[in-house]
């Protein structure tokens, strides 16, 4: 028993020879919370705010170009793509869960600013959150000329936005989400007409490859969301769109068909009169492009 | 005495082999691609690295999507299309490291190193020249390397076939503190 301790002693360099794999000894890393990326592609899937913002310090510019109905006047009009609507955006990240913007539609000549900001970020490993939660609000500015000749607010101009975006990535190739979102127009034609109006969105992506995936949105209306046509109350629709994500070096290209026209929130969102069913079918694409404006912090290499 | 002795022998073995194991969890790996159109570089100092100079032998580990660029798209291209690092999730060297000095003595020692990398799910056999310096206690391995995204089998698409280098130069700055 005496000479156990010292035979302790002469066994233990024994045992460190016997680590055959020095990969073995890097095993018992600390685990650390492995956060789900690239949940979309596009800060959009085509309408309808993704999950995601750009990274810390990336200022993104959005193009969105709407053509014409595909059944207005069919070939005299090229299947919609001899009128065009655009709405330019730019938005920074102040920090990686921080993104704020500004936007022009033309159609609805609507001046709008948005925020966006991630609440919470799917992860496995250290911490196990199954969702991604993001908050995206706007708010909107039409200077359209009134119709009408009755004499308004100022804030009869105004409407708002407010959305929250459940999304998951499912695997490496499937992302989907939900969004309730509620719009507040300040103003509306008449008194039947709802000023408050709320909506489930969903939308999902499928990757193809690396590259290539396919998308699809909806936007179901949950409040009675009409307009008056000659003394008649007609609904307006659900906006469905369906598209394709191409990704190319430094942006991604988004081309897709949809019953809405609108570009700017309230107007995709609430006021989309046409249906597939009719052939009122827009095509559309978003382009995005990033440009790094502030670089992230160097890797610090070690030195004696 | 003999007792003391027994115990004090036994405490320096143990130091002595202990002392030929090296251990690190950051060190720096950084690669760089360069062509005319574009220089794309990202580094991570998050490896970590075992060194066995007794039984001469290395190995590196490095997860990689710790490897930070400047532009964050980029990063997540090289995560989410080229390095597809969902299904790979590591890289991983194992070699041998030879050497015709005394590597115990302190000051640079030119040493080689040869051994097979993994990346992607697809092994290339490395042999380099790199240089290893004792100080005290602490080594620094510092050394560079070539690889080529073919060697991974990394397809490159043909629109931006020339914004990304045949040939890689790979980074290395390993510094170590006994186990």
């Amino acid at each position: 028993m005496k000479y156990f301790l010292p035979f302790l002693f002469l066994i233990s360099p024994l045992f460190s020879l016997g680590q055959d794999d020095l990969l073995d000894m890097l095993g018992e890393e600390e685990e650390t919370a492995e956060y789900a990326t690239a949940t979309f592609k596009g800060t959009k899937i085509v309408n309808l705010q993704s999950s995601e913002i750009p990274a810390k310090g990336v200022m993104q510019f959005v193009i969105l170009h709407r053509f014409g109905a595909i059944n207005d006047d069919y070939f005299y009009n090229f299947l919609g793509l001899d009128n065009a609507q655009i709405r330019f955006s730019f938005d920074y990240s102040f920090t990686d869960w921080l993104n704020v913007g500004v936007a022009r539609s033309s159609a609805s000549k609507t001046y709008e600013s948005f925020v966006k900001t991630k609440l919470l970020r799917q992860s496995t490993g250290k911490i196990n959150m199954p969702i991604s939660l993001v908050y995206y609000g706007s708010f909107n500015y039409s200077v359209q000329k009134w119709a009408d000749n009755l004499p308004h607010n100022e804030t009869d101009r105004m409407s708002f936005v407010n959305q929250l975006i459940i999304a998951r990535k499912f695997s490496e190739r499937f992302s989907a989400e939900i969004a309730p979102t509620m719009v507040h127009f300040n103003y509306v034609d008449t008194r039947e007409m709802n000023n408050d109006l709320y909506f489930i969105g969903a939308g999902a992506r499928m990757k193809i490859n690396n590259r290539i995936a396919l998308t699809a949105e909806y936007q179901l209306g949950l409040t009675n969301n009409f307009y008056m046509e000659n003394g008649q109350q007609v609904n307006y629709q659900d906006a469905l769109s369906i598209g394709v994500d191409i990704e190319t070096g430094g942006h991604v290209f988004q081309l897709h068909l949809s019953n809405s026209r609108g570009l700017a929130d309230p107007q995709w969102m609430a006021r989309t009169p046409g249906t597939w069913g009719n052939g009122d079918i827009y095509l559309g694409f978003n382009i995005s492009r990033v440009f790094t404006l502030k670089k992230p912090k160097e890797v610090e290499a070690p030195t004696f | 005495m003999k007792k003391l002795a027994l115990l004090g022998l036994g405490i320096t073995l143990s130091v002595m082999s202990f002392s030929q194991t090296l251990i690190t969890r950051n060190a720096y790996i950084k690669f760089y691609s360069t062509t005319p159109i574009e220089d794309i570089e990202a580094a991570s100092n998050q490896a970590s690295s075992v060194l066995d100079l007794e039984k001469k032998q290395i190995v590196f580990q490095v997860l990689m999507n710790s490897f930070q660029f400047e532009k964050a798209l980029m990063q997540e291209h090289f995560n989410e299309n080229y390095i597809e690092s969902a299904k790979f999730p590591k890289g991983i060297f194992k070699g041998e490291i030879a050497s015709s000095e005394d590597l115990s003595k302190d000051g640079a020692h030119k040493v080689t190193i040869s051994g097979e990398l993994t990346v992607h799910g697809k092994k290339k056999s490395i042999n380099t020249e790199m240089t290893l310096t004792k100080k005290g206690e602490e080594y620094l391995l510092d050394g560079k390397f070539e690889v080529s995204p073919a060697d991974f089998e990394i397809p490159i698409p043909s629109a931006v076939e020339n914004k990304i280098g045949k040939t890689l130069e790979i980074t290395v700055k390993s510094k170590y503190q006994p186990k």
